[in-house]
């Protein structure tokens, strides 16, 4: 790409931020509800400092709770849900056990099960497991609720099971059978045909879950029950009317969330390198 | 039993499918064939005769519903180490490189990195593929390239018996004769028993020792085939064993069809 394409391309991304923040400046000045940019700012280059005027730990803290539940439940959904879905993906007594349960779980609302969860795990954490009423002293240990975890495994599991579940059964007998006629077992057919296959699959799975994944953590968070987090951030402004804090958040949110997408985009090019480009 | 080291033997066999738009489907019937040590076998016939799965039960890919298929004088139960297959287009692993997919039989028998890179090397050049598309995926090649690999894969552990199924069929005149004498080369310098599938008169006639025809799920007619090698595809005794090749196909295709 020559220099100036690449100034286009640059300032065409940058014209809809940009004009947001002319709306939002518009709209702050004489607001007393609107924080101003600057004082948003001003929370966003101070991440440690603990807010003042709210009942909340700072934001790097809040971020990092929120990550850490994140990479939790999700790497239980990766670990749980590729080898179910390629179970369900290449066998037909799976599909036919565990299909229509994964349709009609996926269109639910992950949010929908914060009630279901906290009666199953109440508010119990790896601290509580480990350290049992000593637990609140290990303050980010005790912040990855086992109830949280739950809710963001049960959005991220469906859409990395269902991609699974499609890569594995599109897998073509023609490259399991090449393999098999090498002398491949089961395990060598799963391993150098199966899952090489069913990859490109398995990480779109993952770029959805994860996606799911971290908008979850930001609702459940806002539920009551919750301490500490982003979502808990925005909640916790809300009610104190500290609305800086809440627009510093979302702007923390949409960042993470960028890098969390680009890193699973990266890791789906890295895998689908193979795949000729459709025209 | 030394003398049946690498015969590929059919004895009354039926295979019977379960298809859903025409109920169950004979895809053999009662069928004898004995392909010798060695040899070149050429089976003909159209779409549907039950070619394709003659080589699936040879490659252990299937199992019969009557008789049996015998490899080196063993029942065939599975796919057998020695015996190799080329495909009609599309085997090819689309996610690995030439030089790992050609390998890809011995990476499965647990043959260390560098030795089955340099074996697979080697079974690139046989096939007189350019060094240059080691490092290709499939789809940056042209279909006869893609052929070469897969004949490739199929050599690099070194078979005794090759099956090969239409291998030729989707890839253009010129380039189909290339890999025609690619496939006699070898086999003139290894010998091993081939069983090759083609509806392609002209290739049968150009390849086999001995023709099988086939419609309708049996074996019509078992032509040898005389003529010396190279063969020459202008000169008048190969046009002539064409024709009549040609005619035997239809008048027995025809015959079956009416029987």
């Amino acid at each position: 790409m020559t220099n100036q394409r690449l100034l286009i391309r640059v300032l065409l991304g940058a014209v809809v931020p940009l004009a947001i923040l002319v709306i939002w400046h518009l709209a702050s000045a004489g607001s007393v509800v609107v924080p101003s940019i600057g004082a948003v700012l001003d929370v966003l280059v101070h991440p440690l400092r603990e807010p003042p005027t709210l009942d909340a730990t700072s934001l790097a803290s809040g971020a990092l709770i929120s990550v850490l539940r994140v990479l939790c439940g999700f790497g239980l959904a990766a670990l749980t849900a590729v080898p179910i879905g390629v179970w369900v993906g290449r066998s037909e007594t799976a599909r036919h056990l565990l299909a229509p349960t994964m349709a009609a779980a996926m269109v639910i609302s992950p949010i929908a099960w914060i009630p279901v969860a906290i009666i199953a795990f109440g508010l119990s954490s790896p601290a509580t497991a480990v350290y049992g009423d000593e637990a609140w002293r290990y303050g980010m240990l005790d912040q990855v609720r086992f109830a949280i975890v739950a809710v963001i495994w049960l959005g991220a599991f469906f859409p990395i099971a269902i991609n699974a579940a499609a890569g594995a059964g599109g897998v073509r007998d023609a490259h399991i059978e090449a393999a098999r006629v090498l002398g491949a077992n089961r395990r060598q057919v799963l391993t150098k045909i199966i899952l090489p296959g069913a990859a490109p699959a398995i990480v779109t799975g993952l770029r959805v879950g994860g996606g799911i994944a971290w908008r979850v953590i930001i609702a459940a968070e806002i539920f009551p029950g919750t301490r500490g987090g982003l979502g808990y951030m925005i909640a916790t402004a809300h009610e104190q009317a500290s609305y800086e804090y809440a627009f510093a958040s979302i702007i923390v949110i949409g960042a993470i969330g960028l890098a969390l997408d680009s890193t699973l985009r990266l890791a789906a090019h890295r895998v689908s390198r193979w795949q000729p480009k459709e025209r | 039993m030394a003398d049946e080291a690498g015969v590929i033997r059919f004895n009354a066999v039926s295979k019977r499918y379960a298809t859903p738009a025409r109920g169950e489907v004979w895809a053999l019937r009662n069928l004898d064939l004995v392909c010798p040590a060695r040899q070149l076998t050429c089976v003909l016939g159209p779409s549907g005769c039950g070619k394709t799965t003659l080589l699936r039960l040879a490659a252990g890919l299937e199992t019969p519903t009557a008789g049996r298929v015998t490899i080196d004088g063993q029942p065939v139960t599975g796919p057998t180490q020695g015996v190799g297959l080329v495909s009609q287009e599309g085997a090819l692993l689309p996610w690995r490189r030439v030089i790992d997919d050609v390998a890809l039989g011995l990476e499965i028998r647990g043959v260390g990195r560098a030795q089955r890179r340099d074996q697979a090397r080697r079974a690139v050049a046989r096939v007189h593929l350019p060094s240059e598309v080691e490092r290709s995926l499939p789809h940056e090649l042209s279909g006869g390239m893609r052929q070469r690999v897969a004949l490739a894969r199929a050599l690099c552990p070194g078979p005794r018996i090759l099956l090969m199924d239409e291998p030729f069929a989707s890839v253009d005149e010129p380039t189909r004769h290339h890999l025609q004498s690619e496939v006699l080369n070898v086999w003139q310098a290894d010998g091993q028993t081939i069983l090759f599938v083609t509806h392609n008169v002209e290739e049968a006639v150009y390849l086999a020792d001995r023709l099988i025809v086939m419609t309708f799920a049996r074996t019509v007619a078992d032509l040898p085939v005389a003529l010396p090698r190279p063969r020459d595809r202008l000169a008048p005794e190969f046009v002539e064993t064409l024709l009549t090749v040609r005619r035997t196909f239809t008048e027995r295709a025809l015959t079956a069809a009416d029987g």
